[in-house]
């Protein structure tokens, strides 16, 4: 097939290919769901070949809520479901990891704050994986983003909130982030580039309807 | 890319005084002042920018979705230029959406209550924004902006008895959605605006398409009279 919807879901506890659990002293810092070293991982950075157009449809990270902070809930206790810290004392208003997701295309931040400084991207309480009735998004992708043939991508998590968490490697469904995309491949992809270039949004039905117009066009 | 989809998240965390740059590891919740309107950019509680946000000549913005903590009579409010956005019907100041119109997150509560040693603080009812900012807000090249976060009650518990809990400060937040259109793009936006058509990812598009449709149909005229000609 050469239209594939596809996905990638991260969790901070796997450690397939990785071979290592992320910890409380990664946060902070942003980490490739690809290649960053923890969680799990896949064997390279995420690339489209000179044949391949990549469109990204969705991404959400775990959530996080606003709560009081200092000493007011019980050490080990959480809130909705997301962990307020493993003692009173390190209660600071928020529960979860406080965790944000950006996109990343060779080089380049997607997501900019207001005075052109790249950012963490999108918040989980946002755009939260997964979603659930206390979590709804009040986010979503559009337009999409798009990953041209022979470019480079990554989607990386930052989480801050790390006295959420027992300090040590964190548990599974503690911090986990999801993406969803459309793989363009072949003559598709080079539909898809031609869309771009006519300025029009590139998605399955595009892609058909363009085709459909050439079959047209030759009398078919 | 020249049309892009942007959020900014601010909460009253930081990790020491009242704001900071960015964001920090384990920051903690600070007091807000009440009824006052506070920047989310540059206010200086929470976490800020390093300048005002503004559109250069080449950017044109279209706020989509604004929303904002609905625990203590949160509200947002957009400004652009020195002219807020929302008004009351006789044209007065107020606070702008109202978090429980609009909560940030989705599925919130609008109550915090608990004692010391709860596991839950909340009454669990999860909220759903009754709000949609349609038409969008547009930003035109030129134009500084801003997101003006306000409380109508303190997040302090010492100054505000509902809170339930002694000696807390509560976290709240403000969400801002936006697309940012830039170069050939916004030039496009400009003029879909001055047609009266909705600024959109879709319509920038079509614009693009009819532009080129033109030109084709521009460039068969052009050969078919050269052809005509030659005969």
């Amino acid at each position: 097939m050469s239209m594939r919807s596809q996905v990638y879901e991260w969790d901070a506890a796997r450690t397939n290919v990785s071979g290592t659990e992320m910890t409380t002293t990664q946060f902070g810092s942003a980490l490739s769901i690809f290649v960053g070293g923890f969680g799990n991982n896949i064997t390279k950075p995420a690339e489209t070949t000179a044949t391949q157009f990549c469109v990204i449809e969705d991404i959400a990270v775990t959530p996080s809520a606003f709560t009081m902070n200092a000493g007011d809930i019980a050490g080990g206790s959480s809130y909705r479901g997301l962990p307020t810290g493993p003692t009173t004392q390190d209660s600071t208003g928020i529960a979860g990891p406080r965790a944000y997701v950006q996109i990343r295309i060779n080089t380049t931040d997607y997501f900019l704050d207001p005075d052109n400084v790249g950012n963490d991207g999108v918040p989980g309480t946002a755009s939260p994986y997964p979603r659930s009735v206390n979590f709804q998004p009040c986010f979503n992708l559009y337009p999409d983003v798009y990953v041209l043939p022979g470019q480079t991508w990554d989607v990386r998590v930052t989480a801050y909130q790390s006295n959420n968490y027992t300090a040590g490697d964190l548990s599974a469904g503690d911090l986990q982030c999801f993406v969803k995309y459309t793989l363009y491949d072949g003559p598709d992809a080079l539909i898809a580039n031609k869309l771009l270039e006519m300025g029009i949004s590139v998605n399955p039905g595009n892609v058909d309807w363009y085709k459909r117009t050439l079959i047209q066009s030759q009398g078919m | 890319m020249s049309m892009r989809s942007q959020v900014y998240e601010w909460a009253n965390l930081s990790t020491s005084g009242n704001f900071m740059l960015r964001r920090g590891l384990n920051a903690t919740a600070v007091a807000v002042p009440v009824d006052r309107e506070i920047s989310v950019f540059t206010g200086q509680y929470g976490n800020n920018i390093t300048k005002p946000a503004e559109t250069t000549a080449t950017q044109f913005v279209v706020i989509e979705d604004l929303a904002a903590s609905a625990y203590v009579g949160g509200a947002v409010q957009v400004v652009i230029n020195t002219t807020s956005y929302f008004q009351n019907p006789d044209v007065t100041q107020q606070a702008g959406v109202p978090g429980t119109a609009s909560p940030y997150p989705r599925g919130s509560s609008d109550t915090v209550t608990g004692t010391a040693t709860a596991s839950n603080v909340d009454n669990g009812v999860q909220l759903l924004n009754a709000f949609e900012l349609t038409p969008d807000v547009y930003v035109l090249p030129g134009q500084v902006w801003d997101m003006r976060y306000s409380q109508s009650l303190s997040n302090v518990s010492a100054d505000n008895g509902a809170l339930g809990v002694t000696g807390s400060t509560l976290a709240v937040a403000a969400f801002v959605k936006y697309t940012l259109y830039d170069g050939p793009d916004a030039l496009i936006a400009n003029k879909l605006l001055e047609l009266g058509v909705t600024v959109n990812p879709n319509n920038v598009d079509w614009y693009k398409r009819t532009l080129i449709e033109q030109q084709s149909a521009a460039a068969s005229a052009a050969a078919a009279a050269a052809a005509g000609g030659a005969q």
